[in-house]
């Protein structure tokens, strides 16, 4: 800095431009994401900390969070499975359509999350077939737990999928062939070779993947039913709450995601700083 | 363990990698595939190995037809052009792995894996690196644990995938003499691949020359370079030179003597008339003085002064692309060559093959 200051330096920009710019993403940094977060913890403890705590321990809000996490508990194992399986025939595979299932992969990232719950009251509906059928047979999938969960998996879907695929494809499939030669069945390769050499890779997309099951409003605000207590996930409890009037609640709640949120970070540049060069999409996100 | 290959062919959709490829491999012998990229060198020892699926021929192993087994199957030692270590695992791990993947009634106690793998690494010269990992090891290193792992399983057959390619010059000759020691040692059926002649002709008992998948030549590394049989080897094998030339009744002028066109080695009318190709080495173009005015006039255009032979770069009359020669350092050192100079220059030795009309 000092050396630049000295004479025009030719490989970089001026000192000033370098002030205007870095100053500009720090005040954008400030007012879009530092301020809001603020915000959200004031509001929260504008009544002092007992207020706070006596909102979150509300049943209703309690409701609110053990669905959340029941939802999240069992979409993102199920897209631990999807996102490997489909990770590892795309990668170490060659077949006709690898390019259609690729893109198909990507189809919840581009359709809106309204649509992506949607597509499940269409289909459970109902004015369905399908949906008269269940209702006949009292299943219950939408406005209940299968409906949150089936939207969740679908919006929540490409992360594992593709956080692996890229590192997959990079790494080939001569370890595996070696694995192969040396005796090892397909089970043995898999759990012996392919899996601990994206294992970092994985604890990211799983890590993107929870966060954003449990941040998800679009899809699940259709299929819910915002039935308060038994339907509502905290996204959606946080717009009830607020649109009551009852701001206390509606941003200890949402203190509570923002604190979520934190540490998906924290962890998530523990892990690039860590595995940074096991991330194929490290640069990505 | 003896190899037979017969009539393999490998299609990649519509590119025949292996055109009906017939191969006989003894048993104890160290064999080099040889050939550019493309020729189908890979393909072959991959089809060996299991790795592919042939579309047409057999391979025999001993005589029994191992097409419907898996490469797990066939007990062959694999090593990779890249080494394929497993990166997570220690050396030593590495080195047991075939032997820890065995089902519970084969896999020998874990003491007994643990003691032949330590062995493996003696014999490869690597003790006492057991709980490095692949990360931590240069690239020799690696190979000779690639090595150590493949022979673990107690393999009938190795094969190496381009065992030295991605090594530097001076590693890559030891490790060649190494590997030669200890197929000496073992006694086992070796197969590797390479597209560098010189690791072909200098380690190999057999070469078996491959060009756009189909085998050129099979021969003693003596055979293959003092008796091309194709034009083709002639130009891979060694530094050649290329003269466009013209046949009389089956003789050729080649740089001022007359040399006779190659014999057939199969059935089929052979050209004895018509356009043909010489294939000349550096070492049968001889230099002439000035005053002997034998040959053809040339000029010397650079001299590379590096080793026992010298090479010299000429542009001969009558010819438009630079010959290349090696001569004795002596006749350098008399002061003889200098750039630009003008002298004659004859060759000892020609191949020539006619070329096909078709």
């Amino acid at each position: 800095m000092a050396e630049a200051l000295k004479g025009r330096n030719p490989v970089t920009e001026g000192p000033l431009t370098r002030a205007a710019l870095i100053g500009l993403a720090i005040v954008f940094l400030l007012l879009f994401l530092i301020v809001p977060l603020v915000l959200v913890f004031a509001e929260a403890l504008r009544n002092g900390v007992g207020a706070y705590f006596e909102a979150l321990a509300e049943p209703d809000a309690l409701s609110a969070m053990r669905l959340t996490i029941t939802v999240a508990v069992i979409a993102v194992p199920l897209n631990v499975v999807f996102g490997l399986a489909a990770s590892w025939a795309i990668a170490k595979f060659s077949f006709r359509g690898k390019n259609l299932l690729l893109s198909l992969i990507d189809l919840p990232f581009s359709v809106s999350p309204v649509i992506s719950g949607l597509v499940w009251v269409l289909l459970f509906g109902s004015h369905a077939a399908l949906g008269r059928w269940l209702a006949e047979n009292d299943i219950q999938i939408l406005f209940a737990v299968p409906g949150l969960v089936l939207a969740t998996t679908f919006v929540t879907f490409p992360f594992v999928a593709r956080e692996l695929i890229p590192l997959m494809q990079e790494q080939g499939t001569t370890d595996e062939e070696a694995a192969l030669s040396l005796g090892a069945s397909g089970w043995q390769t898999f759990w012996h070779v392919t899996l601990p050499n994206v294992r970092w890779a994985l604890a990211y997309g799983v890590l993107l993947c929870t966060a954003r099951a449990i941040g998800e409003f679009g899809a699940v605000s259709v299929v819910s039913g915002h039935i308060r207590g038994q339907t509502n996930t905290m996204p959606l409890h946080v717009e009830i709450l607020y649109n009551e009037y009852s701001f206390v609640g509606a941003f200890a709640v949402a203190s509570v995601l923002a604190l979520l949120a934190l540490v998906t970070l924290g962890v998530k540049a523990v892990l690039e700083w860590r595995y940074g060069n096991q991330l194929a999409s490290s640069h990505r996100h | 363990m003896r190899i037979s290959i017969n009539h393999v062919t490998k299609e990649f959709g519509r590119f025949a990698a292996l055109d009906d490829v017939s191969l006989e491999i003894g048993s104890g012998q160290l064999v080099a595939l040889l050939g550019p990229s493309g020729s189908g060198k890979t393909t072959l020892l991959r089809s060996i190995a299991g790795l592919e699926q042939p579309s047409a021929g057999e391979i025999l192993f001993d005589g029994e037809d191992v097409s419907s087994l898996s490469v797990g199957e066939r007990r062959i030692g694999f090593a990779f052009q890249s080494y394929a270590l497993f990166r997570h695992m220690t050396v030593l791990n590495n080195v047991s792995f075939g032997l820890k993947v065995r089902p519970r009634r084969t896999r020998p106690p874990r003491a007994e894996i643990r003691k032949r793998a330590t062995e493996l690494l003696e014999l490869v010269q690597l003790g006492g690196l057991e709980n490095r990992f692949p990360s931590q090891l240069s690239g020799g290193q690696r190979q000779r644990v690639a090595l150590a792992r493949a022979l673990a399983i107690e393999p009938r057959v190795l094969l190496l995938d381009e065992p030295f390619g991605a090594l530097d010059a001076k590693v890559r000759k030891e490790l060649r003499r190494w590997l030669r020691q200890l197929h000496d040692q073992l006694g086992l059926t070796t197969v590797f691949v390479t597209h560098d002649q010189e690791e072909a002709l200098e380690l190999a008992d057999q070469v078996v020359v491959m060009s756009q998948g189909k085998i050129e030549q099979v021969g003693t590394p003596v055979e293959v370079y003092e008796d091309p049989s194709t034009a083709f080897v002639s130009e891979f094998l060694g530094a050649v030179n290329t003269f466009p030339c013209t046949l009389d009744d089956g003789i050729a002028e080649v740089l001022g003597t007359e040399f006779p066109v190659e014999p057939l080695d199969t059935e089929g009318p052979q050209h004895r008339h018509g356009p043909a190709v010489a294939y000349v080495r550096t070492h049968e173009i001889e230099l002439l003085s000035r005053e002997r005015q034998e040959g053809v006039p040339a000029i010397v255009r650079a001299i590379f002064p590096f080793g026992g032979g010298i090479r010299v770069e000429l542009a001969v009359e009558g010819y438009d692309m630079p010959v290349q020669a090696e001569v004795p350092r002596a006749f350098f050192e008399s002061g003889e060559l200098r750039i630009n100079s003008g002298l004659y220059v004859r060759a000892t030795n020609a191949r020539v093959f006619p070329i096909d009309r078709v």
